[in-house]
């Protein structure tokens, strides 16, 4: 935060890295005004050639042909949940693991670390096969269950807190011990309110990662009503019959509402990020 | 934490005291210890123990998921596998495709974070358009990206063409199928590691690079002689994780080409192993070759961490 | 240090699989080499008691169905329309779900049989999926029972098309497609040919081919024909020039697409691709996007593609019947059936009233002049709405007149790997990775050896 009392004007020092930096950043959103355009296209101008970028017409038709060939809302409601659930159940188990791990001593801490540790070189590609066989023997296809559970992996969120809880003070542990505080005092009235920043950063991370999953939804999902939204969206390529015009409708109904979220929590997102920092 | 109080209390710990391996515990730590782990553990048990045992015995058999036969049949399928064309070629893309989009990705970033570090007009809509793409949804972006890319109504040939160059085949040749598709990542991904090293940047104490700047130091100098040695540590966790999901890449090109690209030069590892067990229903093949991709990763991290000793995340 | 410790614990995690080893099986439900001689039947032994009484339409009210299926866009809409119309009707709850292009569906549903989780009807393409791999030809059984669905009266292409390796009928066609030649007429004028008398053989379409990039100019962009499934064209082809794809020897599958005929077919690709009239290895989505964007003058592609595309288009659209190596045309069917897979005998009468309804003459018809998909029933073609469809839309005419030189291929459990094996073969003689001869060696080593291992 030291950056903040830095003058203003070196805000006219840096005219090439300020252009250089438009041009890219040009480049990241066209393809966000690309897909907004291309939503409102008929047919016949998406297949011009040379490939106009104006529709024509501005044709509101796309957005509904999404919803008469999906149930769109139900797959943005599957999304929805199905990230959230798995979350909170990551975060919370993180925590706890993380505290444990760091803060207090018990035997085998070192092997689950170790163990903990090797589940992340494992891609779902790995486990997927016997995964489906033993959620299809526990009646798990088509269910969020199914969905979620497979998904809750821990060991990226557990690390990423144990660094940071490593770096409260002993003294302020010692401190609330004497006050007797138990393990789980500690845990709920020093280390978590210390590291909210932290914790916030781990949930970012982990929402990012749940709510962008297709591998394993692709595979324990068969029915329309358990679709999450990125297999619905790969299921519609096919289904549209490559009606790229609906493809972007659909695509600007599943970006925009991010966006939006994005945009208003930006500030909070990337200041978690930036306060917390990455303790070395 | 201003409100410490004051150790009032004697610690009456002393007596609860147990003796495990040989060592002592607290046994109320130990116990609740046992309550905080034992999720993790469930969960790691479900998705990682099982399944690995699984995938272990499955590659020693000829599982089919089409005529439902399974019997044992030793090393079969890591012959099979080791003998295939198509085996060794996924196994390159992936390690071009990773090796690339590590490389880039990382220096990118890096770039991208220093001069965000600057003091710019416009820095927040800067930041935000960069990190965009990251929480964007991969195949709905991806579905944008294939128009740009078709050859004939695309609008990359196009815009390639005012500036006076050739088109390209893009995702339609075997030249340039894996680049379309690294571009693509790139644009996704950069902006997340963009942050992370922003954020270690902006932690950086005003009192090192002035300490520098009054050596006379260059901005170049100044980077690479100060602030590069500090973002170590990010870096390090950047490219372990950069390691780990490049290998594990799979939605954006079962979107882009679901059937492997011309030549199958967009197959990677993990898009074969999909092939094989649920295109062709081959699961013992299948899980021969995760075995292996699994082993792959394991050894490609362990060197990773044996060079860039300083690690972030690691807390031992 | 950490080497060493994840090392450890990786030896460790090796002991406990050691120790635990054989849980896979108990999550399968395995057919053991014994049991692979006779193919395990799961459905009632023909002919056998089980086999459904006729019933009233009363006894199946308040059941419910699941239906995968792998129709889609507008044919997908209407499909669920109909559906819907049949749920009404006969009082049975239908949940449909769309499964995918045919090759996802085929996964989905092996996938799922593994448990027994698979819907009770799916419809899809044909010989992936095929039941008779199962050996459970049901549908054989129920049509000898029924009145609903008379097989006199489809076309006999079709009904080849819903046999399992000559052993038996496991579906009934619905939604089945032929090849069409869809053409820019915008650019053959400007070619000056004359399409009153269409290109009958290959040859001839050579030379149109040539007179349409003559044409070109400096439009660089323009090519004269691709395809958007090649594989589907490729097998065409080898039929008309004599080559049978496959030979079946009781139940016995060899490939023979490498023989003098074959060559001679892929010789002829190879050329419309060194002639530059045909695009290397930008078949599928790709050919049609320049079809569409004007940039090709031909495109063969699914019949269904008539309802897609009429009245889209930029540029006037026109069909004409697909030229052959014979005097006479010769198309392969292609398209999808209707699946029986319910394991729940008590769905069975469900399930089937709701196959037949939907193949029914009345319904396939109307299902067939909307998605340009083909009419099942030889009946259907003296229906009026057949006929003036026929009369105002020559495209129509060409797809329904191609009904009597359709033919269908033999379905086995590979047929999925046939495919991509020369889709392969294509591509890598489209880009001089090799002769005809030793590509489509190569395939049909491939494939031989992926039946041989089943």
């Amino acid at each position: 935060m030291s950056k903040a009392t830095k003058t203003k004007y070196a805000y006219n020092r840096h005219p090439a890295t300020f252009i250089l930096l438009l041009i890219l950043s040009l480049a990241m959103i066209f393809p966000f005004v690309w897909m907004i355009l291309s939503s409102f296209k008929t047919a016949a101008d998406v297949y011009q050639y040379p490939p106009r970028w104006i529709p024509s017409v501005w044709n509101w038709k796309n957005y509904s042909r999404v919803f008469s060939m999906i149930p769109f809302l139900r797959y943005y409601w599957n999304s929805i949940y199905t990230t959230v659930v798995e979350t909170a159940l990551q975060i919370i188990i993180s925590i706890l693991a993380a505290y444990s791990l760091v803060h207090l001593r018990w035997p085998g801490q070192a092997f689950i670390t170790a163990l903990m540790r090797s589940t992340m070189f494992v891609p779902m590609v790995v486990t997927m096969i016997p995964m489906y066989l033993l959620c299809a023997s526990l009646g798990l296809v088509d269910t969020y269950a199914g969905i979620i559970l497979p998904q809750i992996t821990t060991a990226f969120t557990t690390f990423l807190l144990m660094s940071y809880f490593a770096s409260i003070p002993q003294d302020m542990i010692d401190a609330a011990k004497l006050d007797g505080c138990g393990p789980t005092g500690i845990m709920m009235r020093v280390v978590v309110p210390n590291t909210k920043g932290a914790i916030a950063t781990a949930t970012l991370f982990s929402f990012l990662g749940n709510w962008k999953s297709y591998t394993w939804p692709l595979i324990i999902t068969s029915k329309t009503a358990y679709r999450t939204l990125p297999i619905g969206l790969k299921y519609l390529t096919q289904e549209s019959s490559s009606e790229y015009q609906v493809m972007m409708a659909a695509a600007v109904m599943t970006i925009l509402p991010v966006l939006i979220v994005f945009i208003f929590f930006e500030k909070q997102l990337v200041r978690s990020i930036t306060l917390t920092g990455m303790k070395s | 934490m201003s409100s410490v109080p004051s150790a009032q209390k004697a610690a009456p710990a002393k007596k609860n005291k147990i003796r495990l391996f040989g060592r002592e515990y607290q046994t109320n730590e130990v116990l609740v210890s046992i309550l905080f782990i034992v999720p993790t553990l469930a969960f790691m048990v479900f998705t990682f123990i099982l399944p690995v045992i699984d995938v272990v015995e499955l590659s020693f058999t000829n599982f089919n998921l089409k005529t439902r036969t399974l019997n044992y049949i030793k090393l079969d399928n890591y012959k099979y596998l080791l003998g295939e064309e198509d085996f060794w070629k996924s196994l390159l893309n992936t390690v071009k495709y990773s090796a690339m989009k590590l490389t880039l990705d990382t220096a990118l970033a890096l770039f991208l974070a220093v001069l965000l570090d600057k003091n710019i007009k416009g820095k927040k809509f800067f930041r935000s358009s960069f990190f965009a793409p990251v929480v964007v949804p991969m195949v709905a972006s991806s579905l944008i990206w294939i128009w740009f890319y078709d050859p004939n109504v695309g609008p990359f040939n196009q815009i390639l063409g005012w500036l006076g160059l050739p088109g390209s085949q893009w995702l339609y040749h075997e030249s340039s199928a894996l680049w379309s598709i690294l571009l693509f990542s790139l644009w996704k991904g950069v902006g997340y590691n963009v942050i992370l090293f922003l954020s270690g940047l902006q932690n950086i104490p005003d009192s090192y690079t002035e300490a520098a700047k009054l050596d006379g130091a260059s901005e170049w100098k100044l980077f690479w002689k100060v602030k590069f040695p500090l973002l170590r540590p990010i870096t390090s966790f950047v490219i372990m994780m950069g390691i780990i999901n490049s290998f594990k890449v799979f939605a954006e090109f079962n979107v882009m080409t679901p059937d492997g690209g011309p030549l199958g030069s967009t197959k990677l590892i993990v898009s074969y192993i999909y092939e094989l067990a649920f295109t062709n229903g081959r699961m013992g093949r299948a899980c021969a070759c995760a075995l292996m991709l699994f082993a792959l990763i394991f050894v490609l991290t362990q060197f990773q961490s044996l060079v860039g000793a300083h690690k972030t995340v690691d807390i031992d | 240090m950490k080497l060493k410790k994840t090392l450890k614990v990786f030896l460790a995690a090796l002991l406990v699989m050691a120790l635990t080893g054989g849980c896979v099986s108990q999550y399968v439900n395995i057919t053991t080499e014994e049991e692979t001689a006779a193919p395990t039947t799961k459905a009632p032994e023909p002919g056998s008691t089980e086999a459904p009484a006729p019933s009233t339409e009363a006894d199946i009210r308040g059941q419910k169905l699941e239906i995968w299926y792998s129709l889609s866009g507008a044919s997908g809409v209407l499909f669920e329309e109909l559906s819907k119309k049949f749920s009404e009707e006969y009082g049975v709850e239908v949940e449909l779900s769309y499964s995918g292009s045919y090759a996802d569906t085929a996964s989905k549903v092996s996938a799922a049989m593994l448990k027994g989780l698979q819907p009770d009807v799916v419809v899809t393409g044909s010989g992936q999926l095929y039941s008779g791999g199962e050996g459970d030809f049901r549908i054989g059984e129920l049509l000898k029972t029924t009145n609903d669905f008379d097989t006199n009266d489809i076309f006999e292409g079709m009904l080849d098309y819903c046999d399992y390796m000559g052993q038996g009928i496991c579906a009934l066609p619905y939604g089945i497609s032929t090849q069409v030649m869809y053409y820019n007429k915008d650019i053959l004028k400007a070619a000056g040919v004359d399409m009153t008398n269409p290109p009958k053989t290959w040859a001839e379409f050579y030379e149109v081919c040539g007179k349409v990039m003559e044409s070109a100019g400096d439009n660089t962009k323009l090519k004269a024909f691709d395809t958007y499934d090649e594989a589907w064209l490729f097998k065409s082809m080898l039929m008309q020039n004599g080559c049978e794809i496959i030979k079946n020897n009781d139940g016995k599958i060899t490939p023979i697409f490498n023989n003098e005929k074959a060559i001679e077919v892929a010789d002829y690709w190879k050329s419309l691709v060194d002639a530059g009239y045909m695009a290397s290895g930008k078949h599928g989505t790709a050919a049609e996007n320049a079809f569409l964007g004007g940039t090709l003058a031909f495109v063969a592609s699914s019949s269904n593609r008539i309802a897609r595309w009429t009245g889209t288009t930029t540029f006037e659209l026109g069909a004409i019947i697909m030229p052959s190596f014979g005097s006479a045309p010769s198309m392969a069917l292609g398209g999808n059936v209707l699946v029986l897979l319910t394991q729940d005998e008590s769905k069975v009468t469900a399930a089937w009233k709701y196959m037949t309804y939907m193949a029914n003459v009345e319904n396939s018809t109307t299902f067939a002049l909307n998605t340009g998909y083909l009419p099942t029933h030889k009946s259907a073609l003296e229906r009026q709405e057949v006929k003036d469809a026929i009369a105002t839309n020559e495209m129509y005419s060409v797809a329904f007149s191609q009904l009597e030189y359709t033919w269908a291929y033999t379905s086995f459990q590979e047929m999925g790997t046939m495919d991509s094996q020369i889709k392969n073969a294509l591509q890598k003689l489209e880009k001089n990775r090799g002769t005809a001869q030793e590509v489509l060696d190569t395939a049909v080593k491939k494939l031989q050896e992926e039946i041989d291992d089943n």
